[in-house]
């Protein structure tokens, strides 16, 4: 078996262009993530009566179903809710062709990370001391204010390690996007395999991709936690 | 006065933990409450700056007068703008350095500007001797230093009171020294202090007011000497006796 090493080198640049869509589906959701989902851990952890538990049955639910069902499901029937919408509203817009399904894949893994942020969010805070919110509070801060200086800032370093899973996680799992038309890493891989039937090929440059950019992205987060952490370590 | 309280109340469920606790407490006093434990004597140091919510009493403090059933979010931010706490364990900002440490109650929490908090916060250091580890974090200081720190956050506040939570009851027995004579040097300045404690030795010396608790209530209070020497209750004799066996067997006899 041959390889076609010229095909490998002339694709690989092309699947590296897909490393732009693939990190700002990855970072758009994560950010878009977050402060809700900090909301959804403070309300677990405070444990608001109503909305505690519809937290936890979100999370349940995105933990228990596989994403490409998640994907499918809701690609199904986004555009088609949406539409309905547009109609009703008796605006002249097709659905279908001005809503970029880059916008869709954003959503479904917003959702997806939504739940699994929640849940470090809140093992993390809870991993802080009742003595450090306790501490502020008798030093004249206000809770927000021991939340923002003491609570947070800690609690980040110790969900760091689960942030990174996440993160990587996320990376790899966007290339399921390439189901939504969406041009990933994953997807310019596979179009560019199908012209000539170099499916070995491209995949392994695919694999290159991901494989680098991935330890990149641990790379930086263990430098993170070098720097944020610092102040754990004793002398 | 500075501080009169009264009538305060505090369940925890069926448990009645403190049954009407009345003490008034002049400017510069230092004020040391013993007795056993679960006598609920941190329970009401903790209901003094809302660390515990009480059911019921009153507190006036500096003018100023609070229902405690029903006392308002603005009321209590008010009452710990004014008061300090050093707790059992410290309780250091684990992320922030001691400096930091200190100078958070000023910057973030009164508004002062950061040069005058730093030189504030130094100053403080320097009080409890610990001016070259001002950018040490808490991981890095040992237990006594720790609460030096705790003590330079206290007092960098310039509060009316600083309230102390057993500030020595963590400390390896070495390490007791250095942060009871910490406290000694405050207590010759006048500051005012509420202190809950099991150190006789320094309740003795130092405090101008003694409190003996026991099951929720105040059973005795009066100076150091009418606490120590001759007390009233066979409930506060029993107490001494079986902290300071060898001082009380013969104080029992006369």
């Amino acid at each position: 078996m041959d390889l076609n090493i010229e095909f490998m080198q002339e694709t690989l640049p092309l699947v590296a262009q897909g490393i732009g869509v693939t990190l700002e589906l990855t970072l758009l959701s994560l950010l878009l993530a977050a402060p809700l989902a900090f909301y959804f851990a403070l309300a677990r952890l405070k444990e608001l009566p109503v909305i505690s538990r519809a937290v936890r049955a979100y999370v349940s639910f995105v933990r228990g179903t596989p994403i490409i069902l998640q994907i499918l499901l809701l690609y199904s029937l986004l555009p088609s809710l949406l539409n309905a919408g547009v109609q009703a509203l008796g605006l002249d817009l097709n659905v279908f062709e001005a809503v970029d399904p880059f916008y869709y894949a954003v959503l479904i893994f917003t959702l997806n990370t939504l739940a699994l942020l929640t849940e470090v969010f809140r093992s993390a805070l809870g991993s802080i001391g009742h003595d450090q919110l306790e501490a502020g509070l008798a030093a004249g801060l206000t809770e927000g204010q021991t939340y923002r200086y003491i609570i947070i800032p800690q609690a980040l370093v110790v969900a760091l390690p689960a942030l990174c899973n996440i993160t990587v996680n996320l990376i790899k799992g966007t290339s399921l996007a390439f189901l939504m038309t969406v041009k990933d890493i994953m997807a310019i891989g596979k179009v560019a395999a199908s012209y000539g039937y170099n499916y070995l090929e491209a995949y392994l440059d695919v694999f290159l991709v991901y494989i680098a950019l991935c330890t990149a992205m641990q790379l930086l987060f263990h430098y993170l936690e070098q720097r944020l952490g610092r102040f754990r370590l004793a002398v | 006065m500075l501080m009169s309280i009264r009538n305060l109340q505090k369940r925890f469920g069926d448990n009645e933990v403190l049954q009407g606790v009345n003490l008034d407490i002049e400017k510069g006093d230092v004020v040391v409450i013993l007795g056993p434990s679960g006598s609920g004597k941190t329970t009401f140091l903790r209901s003094l700056n809302f660390l515990e919510r009480a059911d019921g009493g009153t507190v006036d403090f500096d003018d100023r007068h609070y229902d405690l059933q029903e006392v308002s979010d603005r009321q209590i931010a008010e009452v710990r703008q004014k008061t300090a706490f050093v707790f059992q364990n410290y309780n250091l900002f684990a992320n922030k350095t001691a400096l930091e440490n200190v100078t958070l109650g000023l910057t973030a929490g009164r508004g002062v500007k950061k040069e005058e908090a730093l030189r504030i916060g130094r100053e403080a250091l320097q009080k409890v001797g610990l001016s070259d580890r001002e950018a040490y974090y808490p991981a890095q200081l040992s237990g006594g230093q720790q609460q030096r720190v705790g003590i330079a956050r206290a007092i960098a506040v310039r509060p009316e009171v600083i309230l102390f939570d057993e500030p020595t009851s963590a400390l390896d027995p070495e390490l007791v020294g250095e942060v009871l004579s910490v406290m000694r040097q405050l207590a010759k300045e006048g500051t005012t202090m509420i202190v809950v404690t099991h150190e006789m030795k320094f309740a003795r010396e130092v405090a101008s007011h003694v409190v003996f608790m026991a099951d929720g209530k105040v059973v005795e209070e009066g100076s150091a000497e009418e606490i120590f020497i001759k007390p009233k209750e066979e409930r506060t004799r029993k107490f001494l006796q079986r902290i300071l066996p060898e001082e009380y067997e013969a104080a029992a006899l006369i």
